[in-house]
């Protein structure tokens, strides 16, 4: 026979047993050419474009799902930073515009469209500083919008401005969607160095350098690895790295095909393959539970980072073997209430905010989906963002921070939002001043590159 | 394949200099839309050779009982999909097969044949997966 026995039964295995999926599908789309002096008329081209590109997605990702019995958990669209195209508009023109994309969403048939984004690492434009302060509103008055904002890199530094600014942000949407469980805040991203490409809602945007329209794929698949991973029983580090990397090397390719297939099918090119381990609150699908099986009593031991730092570099390597179009964030993801092995860590007092930071100093992507107490400082907020934006600036790397300060609630309580997004317990925070810092504002000047100690 | 603006720039220099400088504008514009035209038949057929090879991967598991094979062949047969290779093993109660079947010459496509088989899988309480081979090629072959 054409493939041996174990081979085909090893992908039914993966597909049907270890939730390997195609975590999402992607469709980039330029709105640079929607401008216009009259808001209704930008509105209506806004929405014209994302429905004639988009239209078929849905139903096109599904049918290339059952030709290869492969399922794709999400499909959906990201489009240019509003802020660069509508620079002119104001802070309810901005609202507008999210209630726009927001329409389009549901009416292709898409559960989030993110780009509701400004980069502003550097300094920002007056329409920028429009775009974040309709940041709250536009997330509590829409279901289906995400926003980023881009406010370090290494290039440029910091930008502390904006970063307390962000901070305020994300206060105000916690309070706007405390109805909810401050779930605004889980579509709110703010990113150092943020990539172009990145095909993960909520932080993807279609950067300034993408085409006109394009597909991007992000691939899944902790419960593979993890399976992978307890198969191949005691044997020594260099051997484990073999058969994680083994394992993303197969759950790559059948990511790469997916993505052109759809790509294709929507005659529109194909962009990347972000080879990102996303894990998702199902049983087994978990980075937490991966760390444990590579030997740790327990996500937080002494060992985490070196673990994780591991485990992100076996999936670079072989996800850049097995696809010529890498991109997007390509690493580990470990979000809190995404992940049941990290949530039970944090439930269990063995992971605190402190060592996590810690571990995305060594993966994709930062801070991500953690809730702390409603009533912490803006400052305090700045201060963990500052933090998280050093590390990335530092190490030339993505990090974000995506934080739920739940209005009302403190350590020991939970937020819940089901599905996808899961449920997060309240961590705890140090309840030291950053204030004085932060109030200094301006910015970080941008770092050296040499005499990296 | 796409026609993009530099093949439509070649094709229509190429004309002016095959139809000589005595041609006019219209001359060369139809000359140029039918070579274009008879272009684009041949993208169709260079399209359909480079689709997918029609190859499908067969799994089946369930416990072991007589007339599966001959379940699941006939409705195979019913829907004239030709098989190109078999294997079948026995673990203890537990039976496992794998066919690769080819369906381009069935009238139905994938999911209506999956849905058949679905069926077949019902009434003989056992599991069939069916899924295109490109996925096997791409996973396990570089």
């Amino acid at each position: 026979m054409q493939y041996e026995f174990e081979e085909i039964l090893e992908t039914i295995r993966m597909t049907e047993i270890e939730h390997f999926d195609i975590r999402t599908v992607t469709m980039g789309i330029s709105l640079r050419d929607c401008s216009d002096r009259n808001i209704k008329v930008t509105c209506q081209k806004i929405y014209d474009k994302i429905i004639r590109y988009g239209r078929n997605h849905v139903k096109y990702a599904k049918e290339i799902e059952s030709h290869y019995g492969i399922s794709i958990a999400n499909k959906r669209v990201s489009v240019t930073p509003i802020s660069i195209p509508f620079d002119s508009c104001k802070e309810e023109e901005f609202i507008e515009i999210a209630h726009t994309l927001d329409r389009a969403a549901e009416d292709i048939g898409i559960d989030y469209i993110a780009g509701y984004s400004a980069l502003v690492q550097k300094g920002m434009t007056n329409g920028e500083a429009e775009l974040i302060n309709s940041i709250p509103q536009a997330l509590a008055s829409t279901k289906r919008v995400c926003s980023s904002v881009n406010v370090a890199s290494t290039k440029t530094g910091i930008n502390i401005d904006a970063v307390k600014m962000m901070a305020d942000v994300i206060k105000k949407t916690a309070e706007l969607t405390k109805e909810n469980d401050s779930i605004g805040c889980a579509k709110l991203v703010v990113f150092a160095n943020a990539v172009e490409d990145n095909p993960f809602v909520a932080g993807a945007f279609h950067g300034v350098s993408e085409p006109e329209v394009v597909l991007n794929v992000g691939i899944s698949g902790p419960g593979v690895v993890l399976d992978a991973i307890r198969e191949a029983g005691h044997v020594d580090l260099q051997q484990l790295a073999e058969v994680i990397k083994k394992t993303i090397f197969k759950i790559t390719r059948a990511g790469e095909l997916i993505g052109r297939k759809v790509a294709k099918k929507n005659g529109i090119p194909f962009g990347i393959v972000d080879i990102s381990l996303a894990p998702t609150p199902a049983e087994g699908d978990s980075i937490g539970d991966i760390l444990k099986a590579m030997g740790l009593e327990d996500v937080g031991a002494p060992g985490t980072t070196a673990a994780l730092a591991m485990l992100n570099d076996a999936v670079k390597k072989a996800g850049l073997m097995a696809s010529s179009s890498v991109g997007g964030l390509s690493g580990a993801f470990i979000p809190v209430s995404e992940d049941m092995g990290m949530i039970r860590a944090v439930q269990n007092g063995n992971l605190t905010l402190e060592k996590l930071e810690a571990m995305t100093a060594v993966c994709s992507v930062g801070l991500d989906m953690i809730a702390i107490p409603g009533d912490t400082p803006v400052e305090t907020i700045a201060g963990i963002i500052a933090d998280e934006s050093a590390i990335g600036v530092i190490n030339d790397k993505t990090t974000a921070v995506r934080i739920i300060p739940a209005f009302g609630k403190d350590v020991g309580d939970f937020v819940n939002y089901g599905g996808l997004l899961g449920k997060a317990p309240i961590m705890e925070v140090k309840k030291l001043s950053s204030a004085g810092f932060i109030n200094r504002g301006g910015r970080i000047p941008a770092p050296m590159r040499s005499l990296t100690n | 394949m796409k026609i993009t603006e530099d093949v439509i720039r070649k094709i229509t220099l190429e004309t002016i200099e095959e139809l000589g400088l005595g041609a006019t504008k219209d001359e060369i514009k139809n000359a140029v839309r039918s070579k274009i035209e008879t272009m684009n038949i041949d993208n169709i057929d260079l399209e359909k050779k480079n689709m997918d090879s029609g190859k499908v991967i067969l799994t089946s598991f369930g416990l072991n009982k007589p007339g599966i094979v001959a379940a699941v062949t006939r409705a195979l047969a019913e829907n004239s999909c030709d098989i190109l290779d078999l294997s079948q093993k026995i673990m203890g109660d537990f039976f496992t097969m794998i066919m690769i079947i080819d369906i381009t010459a069935s009238p139905k496509d994938l999911n209506e044949i999956l849905k058949d088989m679905q069926k077949v899988a019902d009434d003989l309480k056992i599991k069939i997966y069916l899924q295109h081979e490109d996925v096997f090629r791409f996973m396990h072959r570089i």
